[in-house]
């Protein structure tokens, strides 16, 4: 842990210590010449939700980025710095992308479904990393379509195009999509602000079973869904952490002036 | 009261003239569009008609004969189907797989400051006349065929079972092969900028969910990228096809304009619109008819090619689970 995380464990009901999956120590992000990421320092605990939230432009969906080195398919962006999964530095060149992606998943704003069949959607993912059966194919896309909590409503129609689904079906899909790798880390970048309030409410209750299996890192803009999901929050602002600990915590009695304008509404 | 009259009639009045103006616009689009099925239409029974003596004459000789013959007055259709078909495919199998690199190349990879200048050198490929692309062949590239590609094809490929007998004979230059290699040139940039325009289409959201799975760009482009673009793309390749099929200019200068039926594409041939085009000046009678009911043909190839496009496509969404 680090300084400033135990600094501000000492809430009114403090998680369960949990060890870090996620170790970021003394992070940069440039994007040419803008200095997106400044600095950041932080220990994401395994098999919690971590948020993070702060105003638009404040780096947090950069951050985010950097945990799959997504970002590394555009050209001009650069890291700095260590992002440590399991204690290996994921930054390292040398740490393969096809390892990395296999081990933390993402699922975007939107939901983004590919112009394929509903079980092609799974599949598609699995082919990449394992070779599998017919028969233990079909059971792994079942897996991660109940895991999603999608399987009830589309176990008919699995030959169908994932297109025809709803917003929210098709966000659990990415979901499932991203877990049928049975990755460790789950990312996910405001998976709900382009869904309607109920599938909303079933992501975010989806959020709270997978965490028992997965570490998960979210990005949202909506501070009442950070208090409602996670059990850590991080409040970025202007490329700098400016605070990171239990959500009771940041969302009752920040340390931080600054937090505390930003979760009382006062700017953001 | 009167206020209130007068308004309705204003309005009364306002709505009839609406209704006469949406209802002449309306004709006005509807004869637009039905011009187009007029000349359609126009153009096929005037070369229906033009070639029917050749074509309803000798019965079904004419499409199954190879054998073209003013002197004797006997004419078959089969070498010049057969020249068009062969040197079209040739094109598409060349320019296809060319044309999806250049557009992926310019999407995907390049970056920005290469991007302009290609876009443009491909659109100016496109402006070229054929009559020129016809004499690049002639005096360029068939030189350069004879010289270099034939004899090693001949040494190489032409050595193996099977598809050897496509690449026997004497190094002309000209035939089936060159022929081929030039309409791949002329229709790439067809294909390549409608396949470029539709690839900018893809959210970028689709293509970093793809990555964020562990694929490669080529995978992305292969299974999402290209997927997501069936329609425009398939589209693309057929308009390419379609002018392939019809050119005339250029693959009169390097075919070589003869009739015969030859498995190898070394050898010349000849193709529908290069059969017309050389040999009008000096028809008459039945030789006239047999090259116009030739037009005709062309007519019913592209429309059996474009039949085929429809099916490629509906086959292709029905894999993807578009019920």
């Amino acid at each position: 842990m680090t300084d400033l995380a135990t600094a501000t464990q000492s809430g009114s009901q403090p998680v369960a210590p949990a060890p870090a999956k996620i170790a970021v120590r003394n992070l940069q992000f440039h994007y040419r010449d803008f200095h997106a990421v400044r600095n950041v320092h932080m220990d994401i605990p395994e098999r919690q939700v971590t948020a993070i939230i702060g105003p638009s432009g404040c780096g947090k969906s950069t951050l985010l980025r950097v945990f799959n080195r997504i970002y590394a398919i555009y050209p001009h962006l650069r890291a700095e710095g260590e992002v440590r999964l399991d204690g290996e530095n994921i930054l390292d060149p040398g740490y393969s992308l096809n390892r990395l992606r296999s081990k933390v998943g993402m699922v975007f704003q939107k939901p983004v479904p590919f112009p394929m069949t509903i079980f092609e959607n799974i599949a598609y993912g699995i082919r990449h990393h394992e070779s599998l059966s017919r028969a233990d194919m079909d059971v792994r896309v079942e897996q991660a379509l109940r895991a999603a909590a999608l399987w009830d409503e589309v176990k008919d129609k699995l030959k169908h195009s994932a297109l025809g689904l709803s917003g929210g079906q098709q966000q659990r899909l990415c979901i499932a999509r991203g877990i049928a790798l049975r990755p460790q880390v789950l990312l996910l970048d405001e998976p709900t602000s382009a869904l309607d309030p109920i599938a909303t409410g079933r992501i975010e209750q989806l959020i709270e079973e997978l965490k028992r299996d997965y570490t998960i890192v979210i990005v949202t803009h909506n501070m009442q869904q950070a208090a409602r999901v996670s059990d850590r929050t991080a409040f970025m602002y202007m490329g700098e952490l400016i605070e990171f600990g239990d959500t009771e915590k940041i969302f009752t009695k920040p340390d931080k002036k600054q937090t505390e304008d930003y979760i009382t509404g006062r700017f953001g | 009261m009167s206020v209130a009259s007068v308004t309705l009639d204003s309005n009364r009045g306002r709505d009839r003239t609406d209704a006469r103006n949406d209802a002449l616009f309306r004709w006005a689009l509807r004869f637009c569009a039905l011009l187009v099925l007029a000349a359609l239409l126009g153009a096929a029974l005037s070369t229906l008609w033009g070639g029917r003596e050749v074509l309803f004459g000798d019965g079904w000789r004419f499409l199954t004969s190879a054998q073209w013959n003013p002197v004797e007055n006997r004419y078959g259709a089969w070498a010049p189907i057969y020249g068009t078909l062969v040197t079209s495919l040739i094109a598409i199998v060349i320019a296809v797989p060319l044309s999806f690199g250049i557009a992926l190349f310019l999407t995907e990879i390049a970056p920005a400051w290469l991007r302009a200048p290609i876009g443009t050198g491909i659109e100016l490929l496109a402006a070229i006349p054929s009559i020129i692309y016809g004499m690049w062949g002639l005096f360029v590239f068939v030189p350069f065929m004879a010289a270099h590609v034939d004899p090693l094809l001949d040494a190489s490929l032409g050595r193996l079972p099977w598809i050897g007998t496509l690449f026997q004979g004497p190094p002309l230059g000209l035939g089936l092969l060159t022929a081929g290699i030039v309409l791949a040139v002329m229709i790439v940039p067809f294909i390549s900028s409608v396949m470029r325009e539709v690839f900018q289409t893809v959210p970028v959201r689709l293509k970093e969910s793809a990555y964020a799975l562990g694929s490669t760009t080529w995978e992305v482009a292969w299974d999402i990228v290209l997927p997501y673009t069936r329609q425009a793309v398939i589209g693309g390749i057929f308009l390419g096809l379609g002018r392939a099929l019809g050119e005339t200019m250029a693959v009169t200068f390097v075919l070589g304009n003869a009739y015969g039926l030859t498995a190898s594409l070394l050898m010349p041939g000849t193709s529908i619109s290069s059969s017309i085009a050389n040999e009008f000046n000096e028809a008459a009678g039945l030789h006239r008819s047999a090259l116009i009911a030739l037009g005709f043909l062309l007519f019913v190839v592209t429309f059996i090619v474009l039949l085929i496009a429809r099916w490629m496509l509906r086959s292709l969404q029905r894999k993807a689970g578009k019920a």
